[in-house]
């Protein structure tokens, strides 16, 4: 059995090249041993723990997410590392996956309208108060801009301001996950005044325990967050956060090992270097799912016949890339235990070229000569899932593009098969974007009627238990269906400096790359 | 004189002409759609069309050309499809470290190849040169990605001499920003100090072996007074042509040492607009590196044409 056997590790591509050269350097060099060992010098980074009961004075934790946002203003991209700092959402996702309460205080779902009733006791960082009207005003810019943000929320046919402490969201058509998309990067609430007077964009005003502080800040190299005036909510460990942005990640960890940040984001080629560095911890979550989708499947198509789907999708060995690529793991659905859309019956599809290539003979070995779009952070796994098909005779080309005709293209149909990211964090949502008839994501625009029919009945059972049993039959049909199959979850890794902070916490929000539980983090004695 | 300057700016304009037609093309020329990247994977053609339109990208290239132009003239660089704000405000964000390293790292060149060249350059066929000429090819051949973080593990890590989180604007602290600039521009400015030292020596060895240097010499001017007040002067000339070429050459380095160095340059928004399609952006930042070397050059060729008679415009 041949195999194709990429050299470079989770993230090819010429950087990667830069990196490993540095990085086997410096091991050669034996210089990334001799690390200070994280003496704090900075009086405010090291102050005693406070077990919870406020920020500590002076207390000041460094992060580094390797960049900054180009805009703070709701609607546009940003980490969500960034964004967790100075906002809030009127919703978040707890630990058990259900929805709870933070700006809104309850909430009230029919098919129309979603109803929140918000805290009446909150400011924004620059003294507006947060109301109906704010978030109105919030809703509405995210709606308006352009950006990955806004597709959820143009089901919201208008808002009202009910009152000062209640808004009415009405719906045009009846959506189970809004109350999720709400708990995400897509909502936070921001001063509406600033946004109306557009400097939003450059200095965040939100209603979280951290304020922006313009005047500490150097923008592009240090942003400084101090506490905010009269937080409504619950003490946090640190009175302030400094971003940092240390792109490259060698560097960071001679920052952290240096004593001047105090968290960063890394990547598996840093362990060897972070593993020896005294007083330097590591964690790591999962935060991005991807998977092939296979597009060309309406009448016709390379991939109509469910038979062929299925061979593929046993031809693939996603364990081969796990071993490859130790920051992948292996899943075998998109969602996980304890969320909505998980099925404990789905087992997925495990590698067995002899039961891939029964499956191919029994359609008939139709002619696969299929074209994928690659780009340069997932061009190794996609050639791994073309050598991997290939053994079962179906011929599979990458072809590697650069990101912005990749992010374009992959998924526009002009290719038969693809790989991307799928970071819906419903079924609900999941299923609008991949796979219904009218979805974005399905070309062909072809889709069987059972799974239509379990998916009507699963939006029409709205939430609760009930939904949440038939959005799992719904995720098993289109795993029967193969629509789509090898699901693996990229891990976002993290390293901090033990003598300086502790706590540290995967995010209780799942999925999001860039981020720790900030209001966890305590200062280290 | 005055013609020399007079003739290099009015060549400049078509210069700058080209390139501005040239970086409003190069958009049109990169595959993909801006609001399809700016909309993410789930976004439907009709979403994308909406965006195309509010943003102006249905519109006629011919049309958009002439509009972009017609702001490029009075200043403005259109608005950031991603940050939502002007270009020029963001470049003024980052032109400050992207000129501040360059500008250090075209001195440490200079600095270390005209040292190197002339000293090589006195004494050819010496175990000297060949040591120092042997470095230059290691200077040559080091990446200043690696460099940088050599730099950074050696001066920042091990000796704590200089943090690696270090850029300070000038305003804020000029002593700061210096101190911030030590490392970046050592690594910058190596590989380019080992290009001018090869200029310098071939230079130099050309200067002092020719006629008037015997003359000199018999005359009774001490070699010192020879390599100081003749041989440099005259070698000078290609050296000050490779500058140009160097200065060019260091901008685009720039753009990898800022991210070992956490530099807030033209780098990372270079790279982060490019794969966003934020092309008003992609477009200022080309367009002001584009004139940064123009102008450099120009002031090149003007010291060119003060130090040799024969290259000013007859």
């Amino acid at each position: 059995m041949s195999m194709f056997t990429p050299k470079s590790t989770s993230r090819p591509g010429p950087t990667f090249l830069v990196r490993g050269l540095a990085t086997a350097a410096l091991l050669t060099l034996g210089l990334t041993a001799c690390t200070s060992g994280g003496a704090a010098e900075d009086p405010g980074a090291s102050p005693a723990a406070n077990g919870g009961s406020g920020p500590v004075p002076g207390s000041v934790l460094r992060v580094n997410w390797g960049g900054f946002p180009e805009s703070w203003a709701p609607g546009a991209e940003m980490e969500a590392g960034f964004l967790r700092i100075p906002y809030e959402n009127l919703v978040a996702l707890g630990a058990d996956g259900e929805i709870e309460p933070v700006l809104a205080t309850e909430w009230e779902q029919t098919d129309d309208a979603l109803t929140l009733t918000l805290r009446d006791d909150v400011t924004f960082h620059d003294g507006t108060p947060f109301d109906a009207e704010a978030v109105k005003v919030n809703l509405e810019t995210v709606q308006s801009t352009p950006g990955p943000y806004a597709g959820p929320f143009q089901v919201i046919s208008s808002i009202d301001v009910v009152d000062d402490h209640t808004v009415k969201l009405n719906l045009s058509e009846p959506t189970p996950s809004l109350l999720t998309t709400l708990t995400t990067r897509a909502a936070p609430m921001a001063s509406p005044k600033a946004i109306e007077a557009g400097t939003i964009a450059q200095v965040p005003l939100g209603t979280g325990p951290w304020a922006y502080d313009e005047a500490a800040s150097v923008p592009g190299t240090r942003l400084v967050f101090g506490p905010a005036e009269d937080y409504w909510g619950d003490p946090v460990g640190f009175e302030t956060v400094q971003l940092v942005a240390i792109p490259e990640d060698n560097a960071a960890s001679a920052a952290l090992a240096n004593d001047e940040i105090d968290l960063t984001d890394t990547e598996t080629n840093q362990f060897t270097t972070l593993d020896g560095t005294p007083g330097v911890d590591r964690l790591s979550y999962p935060a991005i799912r991807n998977n092939p989708i296979f597009f060309d499947r309406g009448p016709g198509g390379m991939f109509e016949d469910v038979a062929v789907r299925q061979a593929a999708c046993t031809a693939i060995d996603t364990e081969v890339l796990a071993k490859l690529e130790p920051d992948w793991t292996v899943r075998t659905q998109h969602f996980s235990e304890g969320e909505q859309g998980y099925d404990p019956d789905i087992a997925g599809y495990t590698h067995d070229a002899a039961k891939a290539q029964e499956l191919y003979d029994s359609a008939g070995n139709p002619p696969v000569d299929a074209d994928m779009l690659a780009t340069v952070f997932n061009e190794n796994q996609m050639k791994i899932y073309a050598e991997q098909m290939g053994e079962i005779g179906m011929k599979v080309t990458v072809q590697s593009a650069p990101p912005p005709q990749y992010f374009s293209e992959w998924n526009s149909g002009k290719y038969p098969l693809g790989l991307g990211g799928n970071d819906e964090l419903t079924p609900f949502d999941w299923y609008k974007a991949w796979f219904s008839a009218d979805a974005p994501g399905n070309p062909s625009g072809v889709e069987s009627d059972e799974l239509k029919a379990a998916a009507d009945a699963a939006i029409a059972a709205g939430t609760g238990d009930e939904a949440d049993a038939l959005w799992a039959k719904v995720t098993k049909i289109i795993s029967d269906e193969a629509l789509t199959c090898a699901h693996v979850a990229g891990e976002e890794l993290l390293a901090w400096n033990t003598t300086t902070v502790t706590d540290v916490e995967a995010p209780t929000q799942p999925w999001e790359t860039n981020l720790v539980n900030y209001r966890a983090l305590r200062p280290a004695s | 004189m005055g013609k020399l300057v007079a003739y290099r700016l009015l060549f400049a304009v078509p210069q700058l002409l080209v390139i501005s037609i040239l970086v409003f093309s190069l958009t049109y020329l990169v595959p993909g759609s801006p609001a399809a990247a700016m909309l993410g994977t789930s976004a439907t053609p009709e979403a994308i069309a909406h965006v195309e339109a509010q943003l102006g990208l249905d519109r006629p290239p011919l049309e958009r050309f002439v509009e972009w132009f017609g702001a490029l003239l009075t200043g403005d660089l259109g608005t950031s499809f991603r940050a939502g704000m002007p270009v020029t405000d963001l470049l003024a964000q980052r032109l400050p470290a992207t000129l501040s390293v360059v500008v250090g790292g075209i001195v440490v060149a200079l600095v270390l190849g005209v040292g190197a060249g002339v000293f090589t350059g006195t004494r050819p066929g010496t175990l000297a040169d060949r040591l120092v000429t042997g470095g230059t090819v290691l200077g040559l051949a080091i990446p200043e990605f690696w460099l940088g973080l050599l730099l950074t593990t050696v001066f920042a890590v091990q000796l704590g001499w200089v943090p690696i989180v270090a850029w300070t604007p000038l305003t804020a602290d000029p002593l700061a920003w210096l101190r911030g600039l030590v490392l970046p521009s050592l690594a910058l400015g190596v590989t380019g100090g080992a290009i001018i030292a090869r200029q310098t020596r071939a230079a130099m060895v050309t200067s002092m072996s020719a006629p008037y240097a015997d003359t000199l010499t018999a005359a009774g001017v001490p070699r010192r007074t020879q390599i100081a007040r003749y041989g440099v002067k005259n070698a000078l000339v290609p050296v000050l042509a490779s500058t140009g070429v160097t200065f060019a050459i260091l901008i685009g380095v720039s753009f990898v040492v800022e991210k070992v160095f956490a530099l807030p340059g033209l780098g990372s928004l270079m790279l982060t607009s490019v794969i966003g399609q934020d092309f008003p952006v992609v477009q200022g930042v080309v367009l002001v590196t584009a004139t940064l070397v123009i102008v450099v050059n120009l002031v090149i060729d003007i010291c060119y044409g003060l130090i040799n008679p024969q290259a000013r415009p007859q």
